[in-house]
């Protein structure tokens, strides 16, 4: 484009010359050399420092020479825009320095070789001093950011490549330690115990699976947003312990988290007095039903229950206990603990009023 | 474990990509006089060999290469309704859990669970009970509540559980069993069976209707 602005202008402007024979010369080293400069720095390994010189020396050297193919005087040299083209080459290669240089020694071969310095020569030289610098700048940003942007995407591979190794070595230590489970129940004795233990692992590395597979998922869309739990999901950690069953819905229950904490803690606290009053393995169900207005959380175990009155009697006593705490928190957060028991074990019924939990 | 009659006849698939567990579910089913008809690692060998051997009982992980084990139950039960699916997971994926029950699986058991419950599972599941964990009858109750919310959804042909369907779903949940559950509402064993029948139908009738309206639509879409 600068070639034919050039070329073109040279013809035009042919009267201008003193020595034609110069002038053609100047514009046929012009195109040869940007023919040899366009398939040279089209391969990688050819844009060496040589060629960025030679290039420069060239626009250099048509500069210098339209004094002499001119006459001193002229209004326009020869090469004009063209040496663009070495500027920018310079400009790209060497960042704001290259451009910076390159622009100089243009700047002040162009202005060397003036007479006299008019308005809109100095308007053209400090373009070319103010734009080498600026594109080389911009250059250099952009293969910074395509650097980053690699870097980013190299490292969100290797993440997804981790979580895919993780699930599937997750998975076979998921099984090994389910088999040793079902075997060693099977042989009885110390294999018994070894069984039990690897059940209470695998139970434990399921809730922890589970936990980082939702708050993965959650924590993109929560971004930002008040901060909120995943009831089901803290309630799901809740299964590590020992004979714990946490039943939930499948899609999560948002709640603020001061009251998701609450109402684990609560239910932790229903779980430890499970442990104490019916045994340390005793079984015991955890059930999480969202609604549009509430939450309700029962906790199950098959004890022997608690006689009637016996709670009202401590209660009298000034021991307010398990039971009243449980009450007194769940009356904190606005809601309701109801005990019911019976042949059917113990069971806790916690109902909690919320805005809406999916929402 | 006794080996009740019949069971020679009852013809069992294992699905399983682990050969560990997929080997000791084998022997299993076999000390305890199943015909194990086939094996596979993969969906596509399931599917490829549930054709050809016809099981009546399907044991199948949700974990395996492609197609995956909701993928698996769908089109099994596609071919051939009157195979039972369950499903035996060691992963506890809540979502492909609900996943497979809604394709039509009719038993849920995790892999920790007992040679015994696993012998007994496969037994219910093929006469055509269904076997409930807490976990998944929490997973069906949530499903539910979402369904019923009218926020979510206007439409008036969603499914809904009655009270009782409820109650008793609400008690597996809570880990009683069906003997408990008998016992407390006042009602047989066989009823209440039918209901967490019922609320298992009715989920995957719902998904069927809704795979209907959604390939319809594509259809509509794409003239």
């Amino acid at each position: 484009m600068t070639l034919a602005n050039a070329v073109v202008l040279n013809l035009y402007r042919a009267e201008n010359f003193q020595r034609p024979a110069g002038g053609v010369l100047c514009v046929v080293v012009m195109v040869a050399w940007t023919a040899f400069a366009v398939g040279a720095y089209a391969a990688p390994r050819r844009r060496t420092a040589g060629l960025l010189a030679a290039d420069l020396a060239v626009a250099v050297a048509l500069l210098a020479a339209t004094p002499v193919v001119k006459g001193e005087g002229f209004n326009a040299t020869v090469p004009g825009f063209w040496v663009a083209g070495a500027l920018l080459a310079w400009a790209v290669r060497y960042r704001w320095v290259g451009g910076l240089v390159a622009a100089a020694v243009l700047a002040a071969v162009d202005l060397l070789v003036r007479q006299e310095v008019t308005q809109a020569n100095y308007g053209n030289v400090f373009l070319i001093v103010i734009g080498g610098p600026i594109v080389g700048f911009m250059c250099g940003s952009l293969q910074e950011m395509a650097v980053q942007r690699d870097r980013a995407e190299r490292s969100a591979a290797a993440a997804a490549e981790r979580a895919r190794l993780a699930r599937a070595v997750h998975d076979g230590v998921l099984q090994v330690l389910s088999l040793v489970q079902r075997r060693g129940a099977e042989l009885g004795g110390e294999a018994a115990e070894l069984g039990r233990l690897a059940g209470e692992q695998e139970s434990r590395l399921r809730t922890l699976i589970r936990t980082q597979e939702r708050t993965t998922d959650a924590a993109g869309a929560a971004a930002g947003a008040a901060p909120t739990l995943d009831l089901a999901v803290e309630l799901g950690r809740l299964e590590s312990r020992a004979a714990v069953s946490v039943a939930a819905p499948a899609t999560p229950v948002e709640l603020p988290a001061e009251v998701v904490h609450e109402l684990c803690a609560v239910v932790g606290a229903c779980l430890d007095n499970v442990a104490v009053h019916v045994g340390e393995r005793a079984p015991a169900w955890v059930l999480l039903e969202a609604f549009p207005d509430r939450v309700e959380v029962s906790v199950r175990d098959e004890g022997p229950g608690i006689p009637a009155g016996r709670l009202e009697q401590a209660a009298a006593e000034g021991r307010l206990g398990v039971s009243g705490s449980i009450r007194g928190r769940v009356a904190d957060l606005g809601g309701t603990a109801t005990l019911s028991t019976g042949s059917f074990g113990t069971e806790w019924e916690i109902v909690v009023p919320v805005g809406d939990p999916r929402g | 474990m006794s080996t009740g009659p019949g069971d020679e006849q009852l013809r069992v698939m294992v699905v399983d990509d682990h050969p560990m567990w997929r080997d000791a579910v084998e022997r299993d089913l076999q000390q305890a006089g199943f015909d194990v008809v086939a094996v596979a690692a993969t969906g596509a060998e399931a599917l490829a060999r549930f054709k050809a051997a016809r099981p009546q009982v399907v044991v199948l992980d949700l974990q395996i290469p492609a197609p995956d084990g909701v993928e698996v139950t769908r089109e099994a039960l596609a071919h051939d309704p009157s195979a039972r699916v369950l499903v035996l997971s060691a992963s506890g994926e809540q979502a492909d859990v609900l996943e497979a029950v809604k394709a039509g699986a009719t038993g849920y058991l995790v892999k920790s669970a007992s040679r015994a419950e696993l012998l007994d599972a496969v037994r219910r599941v093929a006469h055509g009970d269904t076997v409930f964990t807490p976990g998944l009858a929490g997973l069906v109750l949530g499903e539910f509540r979402r369904l019923a919310d009218p926020t979510a959804s206007a439409d008036p042909a969603q499914p809904q559980l009655t009270e009782r369907e409820t109650e008793v779903l609400k008690m597996v949940a809570k880990g009683m069993s069906y003997k408990q559950i008998a016992e407390r509402l006042v009602l047989s064993h066989r009823t209440v069976q039918n209901h967490v029948q019922n609320t298992l139908r009715k989920l995957q009738l719902h998904n069927r209707v809704e795979l209907t309206r959604w390939a319809i639509q594509q259809g509509l879409d794409e003239d």
